[in-house]
């Protein structure tokens, strides 16, 4: 059976996430950036009115402002970008069961088979796209091949909210005109050597013999040349192969700090975020790292090894041992952070001694509480709820 | 000081000290090994938690003493050629290494601003052959736990009592406990970091010479002759491992050890390294049957048991198993099952020296 793929990209995607809960962005040029008040931020994310200027991702702010003097700049709140990549993600998965995420705003899905639900690519693909501007207010584009390579390919060709078919008898006519720097994967080094070759398009590569390539290219070059040739038998794999390694928060505090309560509290409150994302994603770590940044920016990281946890008392505890141990208290510290990694697979459910005598704390009803707070965090907001440690006082 | 020593001992002294110093220490000099020239040369690595004392045979021409930062010396004395080694301490404790045509000078830190590790006079002192703990270390080590979160296990306990040298850690997975007849009349109970634990074991030789345990305080250290290990012990109550020992069983087989280790090995190759698959146990009344299945694909080993309980089916991790089973030299032993959730114990047929607890893995069905 021939294969469809699709390749499903959110178009400017932090900022139209802003846009969602900030209606006055929409139709003026508008960006997220890293820091809008220093002028070293650079954009992250410009809308498309913005994009009428000039103004590009990874542009500083102060060239951005010279371009468009009236555009808005937004901070960037990476916690809820993810948490709206994952109800696209959701949205998607009522499409096929095969979905590879290949970025926050990127996935590609596996639609083998599904014309019997979802009907023909292309008007599947319209119905994911209205789908996904109707019920999240988001755009996209979409390309339609029969792999991945393909796909992404066509996803690019029309942006936004465009809808791209690019099969591999098309590939000729399409895709061989095309500039080799547009291709997926080659960058400007590869192009480079390539042009050494006298190879400018992509129908160019896909003519010449890879043998001659490899002596430039090696290994890569076989891959190239069938990508060139509109071939891709890499299967659409559900988890991206980067799939998260580590989850982490860090926060540069208002003023230095020397006193270990104070410190303990920012773990605290760091460590409910980072529980709170590691439940979120069904990931259990069984490494907790911290890193304090001294005023003078001499920076340490020091780990240690729990058993597998997503709860925020387990994480704290390691990171107040790490901190107590590591911590040299005749220097202020700036910035403190906490992460999670070493998630693993387990398909075991191993049985514990713990539960076995009824000793230690009950951990699963801990996560059922844990879990239960976060759905009220995620209803009410982040402040409404937390441990009592952490409540500021009133100062009157 | 000025000594002369050949360069494979040294390394040896180095290799054996370093795993007692600091990489990442507040102050440089917690980073270095000492060097102390009397009648014989002693090498020190000291972080508190760990000391140990390393003493070796060399032409001492002058005494003295030095610290020289632990990892560049190590690299410098392993990349020598297997030589004699000059080390001479110079003016403001510049260091003189020289080996056949290599010169180096490093610089080097006050030897009498370095904090020996402790010595006292011990509460209580126990002598046995050095083989007899090395085992007793090896038995139990594999077991200790890594979750520095429950501190406490991440230990070994030792304990003598009526003769008797215990020695048992558990990770809440898995528990392994072993004891061997002691000849003094002691009584005591401690938790020794198992890193620390380590350390001793890497140290001790399988040899009829006597290693001594002496204790005072918060502290334990370990003598040989020409070794000292000075450890802190963990502070808090160790479990009371022997209630979670069960006393009646559904199911209790004998089988060969060796051969179940090796099914056991080539069960596990088809269950990957970073996802953990479990290995599903059959135990009719003359066979076990070990089979896994992964995305990989599965395995199946048929191994001859005499069963004088009940059929059981029950899922292990392997690696729990294999941890206890090659360890034990036993030609036969004894695996008594309790029910396909609770937990199972090896045990030796003949004497009753060791004891290894492992809980099983639920089986979806």
């Amino acid at each position: 059976m021939k294969r469809v793929v699709f390749l499903v990209d959110m178009n400017a995607f932090y900022i139209s996430c802003e846009t969602t809960r900030r209606p006055e962005l929409a139709g003026i040029p508008a960006a997220v950036a890293g820091d809008p008040k220093k002028r070293s931020g650079i954009i992250l994310a410009a809308n498309y009115e913005a994009r009428k200027y000039g103004v590009k991702t990874t542009m500083t702010v102060g060239e951005a402002q010279k371009r468009c003097p009236e555009i808005i700049l937004v901070p960037p709140d990476h916690s809820f970008y993810e948490e709206k990549s994952r109800q696209v993600m959701e949205l998607l998965s009522g499409y096929t069961p095969i979905i590879e995420q290949a970025s926050i705003d990127e996935a590609w899905l596996d639609m083998t088979g599904c014309e019997i639900l979802s009907g023909q690519p292309r008007a599947a693909a319209e119905r994911i796209m209205a789908d996904i501007r109707d019920k999240l207010d988001l755009m996209c584009s979409i390309g339609i091949s029969e792999n991945k390579f393909l796909a992404k390919m066509a996803a690019e060709m029309k942006k936004p909210m465009g809808i791209t078919e690019l099969w591999v008898h098309d590939v000729p006519e399409k895709l061989w005109p095309l500039d080799v720097k547009a291709m997926y994967g080659i960058g400007n080094k590869t192009a480079q050597l390539l042009a050494n070759l006298n190879i400018r398009t992509i129908g160019e590569l896909a003519k010449v013999d890879p043998a001659v390539l490899s002596e430039k290219l090696g290994k890569f070059a076989f891959e190239i040349h069938q990508k060139a040739n509109g071939i891709d038998n890499d299967p659409v794999t559900p988890h991206s192969p980067d799939e998260m390694k580590s989850i982490g928060r860090s926060t540069t505090l208002p003023e230095d700090i020397t006193d270990l309560e104070e410190a303990r509290k920012v773990i605290m409150e760091l460590s409910e975020e980072i529980a709170m994302s590691a439940r979120r994603h069904n990931k259990k770590g069984r490494t907790v790292q911290i890193t304090i940044k001294y005023s003078d920016f001499k920076t340490i990281t020091r780990q240690t090894r729990i058993s597998p946890t997503n709860l925020a008392r387990d994480i704290m505890q390691a990171g107040f041992m790490l901190l107590e141990k590591n911590w040299n208290r005749f220097r202020p510290v700036r910035l403190l952070g906490i992460s999670i990694s070493g998630f693993e697979e387990d398909f075991c459910d191993q049985v514990s001694l713990f539960e076995q005598a009824n000793i230690g704390h009950d951990r699963v009803k801990e996560e059922k509480l844990e879990r239960t707070l976060d759905q009220l965090r995620l209803k009410y907001g982040l402040d409404k709820i937390s441990r009592a440690a952490l409540i500021k006082r009133d100062p009157s | 000081m000025k000594i002369i020593v050949l360069k494979q001992n040294l390394m040896e002294a180095i290799n054996v000290v370093q795993k007692a110093v600091m990489t990442k220490a507040t102050l440089p000099i917690l980073e270095g090994i000492y060097i102390e020239a009397g009648e014989k040369v002693k090498l020190i690595g000291n972080c508190f938690d760990l000391g140990i004392e390393y003493t070796l045979d060399a032409d001492v021409q002058r005494q003295g003493s030095v610290v020289i930062e632990a990892r560049m010396f190590g690299e410098i004395i392993r990349k020598l050629p297997d030589a004699p080694v000059y080390i001479e301490v110079l003016e403001g404790f510049k260091v003189r290494i020289e080996c056949l045509n290599s010169y180096f000078e490093i610089r080097g830190m006050d030897g009498d601003t370095y904090p020996m590790p402790p010595v006292y006079d011990s509460e209580f002192t126990l002598s046995l052959p050095q083989a007899v703990l090395k085992e007793l270390i090896r038995q139990t080590i594999f077991a200790v736990g890594n979750d520095e979160n429950r501190k406490i296990m991440t230990g070994v306990l030792m304990e003598a009592v009526q003769g008797e040298l215990k020695m048992a850690a558990l990770d809440g997975f898995r528990m392994a406990v072993c004891s061997s007849v002691i000849k003094e009349d002691v009584n005591f109970k401690v938790v020794i970091p198992g890193k620390n634990m380590q350390e001793i074991l890497r140290v001790l030789e399988t040899s009829e010479d006597a290693v001594t345990i002496s204790m005072a305080g918060s502290l334990v250290s370990f003598d040989l002759k020409n070794c000292r290990i000075v450890s802190k012990v963990l502070e808090g109550e160790f479990m009371n491992y022997s209630s979670y020992i069960p006393a009646q069983f559904e199911t209790v087989i004998n089988v060969n050890t060796r051969e179940l280790e090796e099914s056991m090995e080539r069960a596990s190759l088809i269950t990957s390294e970073d996802k953990r698959y479990p290995v599903r146990i059959n135990l009719s009344y003359d066979k076990m049957v070990i089979s896994s299945t992964t995305e990989k694909g599965l395995s199946k080993e048929e191994i001859q048991i005499e069963n004088s309980g009940n059929t059981m089916q029950i899922g292990f991790n392997p690696r729990y198993f294999l941890d206890a089973l090659k360890v034990i030299n036993d030609e036969k032993i004894k695996i008594s099952f309790t029910s396909p959730v609770g937990p199972c114990i090896i045990t030796p047929i003949e004497h009753d020296r060791f004891l290894f607890l492992i809980l099983p893995v639920r089986l979806k069905s």
